[in-house]
């Protein structure tokens, strides 16, 4: 079949490089997980270009009659001056200055590997140095396998989420990555949001965490959501209502067990005084903190105090060994099960006050 | 006119399978003409468009070229009595515009009403199926979208944007003609914004700018399927005999900005409130026609979960966003840029 002749330089080109060829299947990996890079990509002799469908029996026949197509079609690569900028030595400059610190593949859910290492420092200065942070427990998280932390939340800003990750990808043998839910109202945040999705962050769902944990991740959850980072300094310490069970259901219906986590030190890093709601909605906030720094010094307020930190971890609650996957439509069981847990994260966490 | 029930219904092997296409000068009508050529299980293609192909000035033999205009009024009966005449068993729609308009009125006789017309023909003719193409913009950009929308997500659509909301009509009218036609198999493709180097549609020009607007402190996740992989589907889609909608989605996922990066776009940093005012601006005095509403798909996520094309229709995508990408600007991997990750890795 003769070129499109839509295509104006069809034949400025000859038949496209080989090494140019559109890359098969990921090999030896599903297509959920992170790929780093096209290292991973060239897989030799072996790759198949025209995977059959799995459900025709005239796969052999749809092959060839796709190579035929593809043969007949116009070049992988036609160079059109459109869709470049001027100067191809300043294009090629500027595609590889614009790519710094970020990688060119990325996981399902926006996770940048690259940028995750940039952020490191700051994350790691922060839990041994700022925080002074100490961990108890982390053999009660798993090394592989779907699992929920379930943890109290404060602190107006997510730093304890931060640090929960960074304390299992530090400490923890297994060095896992943990995928915080992160509550709309800071996964919208500008600038905030995103960078909370590039090192790990995922916006609580349920969809999204069901999709987390049929792929056997880690996830955190903190159920209090916003009403438990907006408590202010005279509730420190005092859990908030966990949700609408949410996290239970989600137990019950993967099978992943549930692992209580306590975190001290959040409510005095930046120690809510009061909460500003009346011109908080006109900026898209759900409330304007006030702490002893903010908005007294500005953006800087925001910056953290040098309290010490705690985290515990509790031994895994398996619901759904217990409970059974149906159990997740028995809307009191749920509820019940949720203000158990809320009880144990509320008793570790004044028990790390002694 | 009496409807075909499925136990007289046509043997779709017997003799090749007769398809109708509306919108057949469309890439993606223009390359399913090209497979089904190739094909031996199809005897004809019927082209039902305003204007022929080029495809048929190129010696296709099967297709056939019947001038339809689907913002006629009483173009539903001339289609019924074309595919009751030839036999027609699978009706491909997909006469959509990939591009924003500013004639909106046009645009809806022609999308949504234009949908009914051959609605109204399948009704009328009773052919055994019914393909049509839709995007994944219908399911809308929305803050509480998970980060996969499956097949079972509502098509919210966009709150004053008659592009979008024009083709969630469209779907509409589709599902209910399955829900009233039970014995006709309906399919719709629900494609992801597709790219690649020979495709024009509204990405591909918005991507083919030096600059791009950014909204400021947002980068949302973005999903792309190559204009190969899509075509491919299509053909699936004609050939098997699943019902129901696909998300017909590339593979991998890729920040915005990045998005930008490698494709080597300078990114304009603006406020959402202002890129909005501007960009209202720009549509009413007519100098650009990426309509204001298109911006929310700059804040928010708005990614679709192919497994359902997977599992019944047998189609995954051969390339991955990266290669998408690359292919659409002609750039190639060693061009620069691209070797960040492999360094990581």
């Amino acid at each position: 079949m003769p070129p499109d002749d839509t295509d104006p330089i069809a034949d400025d080109l000859g038949a496209p490089d080989a090494s140019h060829a559109p890359d098969g299947d990921w090999p030896s990996m599903s297509d959920d997980v992170y790929v780093g890079g096209d290292a991973e990509l060239a897989s030799g002799d072996s790759y198949d270009p025209y995977p059959a469908a799995a459900d025709t029996d005239d796969g052999a026949e749809q092959r060839e009659l796709e190579r035929r197509v593809d043969e007949g079609r116009t070049p992988v690569y036609p160079l059109d001056d459109r869709r470049r900028l001027p100067l191809p030595g300043l294009w090629r400059r500027w595609r590889a200055f614009a790519m710094r610190g970020r990688a060119d593949m990325v996981d399902d859910f926006g996770r940048d590997p690259i940028a995750t290492a940039r952020w490191e420092w700051v994350l790691d200065f922060l839990y041994a140095k700022w925080f002074r942070t100490e961990v108890r427990g982390l053999e009660h998280v798993p090394a592989h396998g779907r699992a929920i932390l379930i943890a109290n939340h404060a602190g107006s800003l997510p730093y304890d989420s931060a640090m929960l990750l960074h304390a299992i990808r530090r400490d923890h043998p297994a060095r896992r990555d943990v995928r915080p839910l992160v509550e709309d109202a800071v996964f919208h945040l500008p600038w905030l949001g995103p960078l909370m999705n590039r090192i790990g962050g995922v916006r609580a769902c349920p969809e999204n965490a069901e999709r987390l944990l049929e792929k056997d991740e880690l996830i955190a959850v903190f159920p209090e959501g916003v009403k438990g980072m907006s408590k202010l300094w005279r509730d420190r310490y005092r859990l908030q209502r966990f949700g609408r069970g949410g996290f239970v259901k989600l137990a019950l219906k993967t099978g992943a067990p549930i692992i209580p986590v306590a975190v001290i030190g959040a409510e005095e890093a930046l120690p809510l005084l009061g909460r500003v709601t009346w011109f908080a909605k006109s900026v898209g906030l759900p409330y304007v903190p006030v702490t002893p720094t903010f908005p007294w010094l500005g953006p800087a307020g925001l910056l953290p105090l040098p309290s010490k930190w705690k985290i515990a971890f509790g031994p895994p609650i398996d619901l759904a060994g217990e409970y059974g996957a149906a159990a997740a439509e028995d809307r009191l069981l749920v509820s019940r099960l949720a203000e158990q847990i809320r009880g144990q994260v509320q008793a570790m966490v004044d028990d790390l006050r002694r | 006119m009496a409807t075909v029930s499925v136990g007289n219904a046509r043997p779709r092997r017997a003799q090749g399978r007769v398809v109708a296409i509306t919108g057949a000068c469309t890439y993606l009508g223009t390359e399913l003409i090209k497979r089904l050529e190739e094909d031996r299980r199809y005897a004809k293609v019927l082209v039902l468009d305003v204007k022929a192909p080029s495809i048929l000035a190129a010696g296709a033999t099967k297709a056939r070229f019947f001038p339809i205009d689907l913002t006629q009024p009483t173009i539903d009966g001339e289609i019924a009595a074309l595919l009751q005449r030839e036999q027609v068993d699978t009706v491909v729609h997909g006469a959509f515009l990939s591009h924003p308009t500013h004639a909106t009125e046009w645009a809806h006789e022609f999308e949504d009403v234009g949908t009914m017309h051959v609605m109204n023909a399948c009704a009328a003719a009773g052919p055994a199926r019914v393909v049509m193409v839709s995007t994944t913009m219908a399911y809308g950009a929305h803050p509480e979208n998970p980060n996969f929308l499956d097949e079972r997500a509502e098509l919210r659509g966009h709150q004053d944007s008659r592009f979008i909301n024009d083709k969630v009509r469209a779907e509409k009218q589709a599902a209910r003609f399955a829900r009233e036609h039970p014995h006709v198999q309906v399919a719709t493709l629900r494609f992801a914004p597709i790219l690649g180097p020979t495709i024009n549609n509204l990405h591909t020009r918005f991507f083919s700018r030096v600059t791009a607007p950014v909204m400021a402190g947002h980068d949302p996740l973005m999903q792309f399927v190559h204009e190969q992989d899509a075509a491919w589907a299509l053909k699936r889609a004609v050939d098997s005999d699943a019902v129901g909608p696909f998300n017909i989605v590339g593979k991998g996922v890729l920040p915005y900005t990045t998005v930008l990066a490698l494709m080597g776009r300078v990114p304009v940093p603006l406020p959402f409130l202002l890129a909005r005012s501007i960009a209202k601006a720009l549509w009413a005095t007519q100098i650009v026609s990426t309509a204001p509403s298109l911006l929310d798909y700059l804040l928010y996520v708005c990614v679709a979960d192919g497994t359902r094309a997977t599992r019944d229709l047998g189609f995954t995508a051969r390339f991955s966003i990266k290669r998408t990408i690359l292919d659409f600007v002609g750039a190639s991997p060693e061009d620069g840029a691209t070797d960040v990750a492999s360094s990581f890795a």
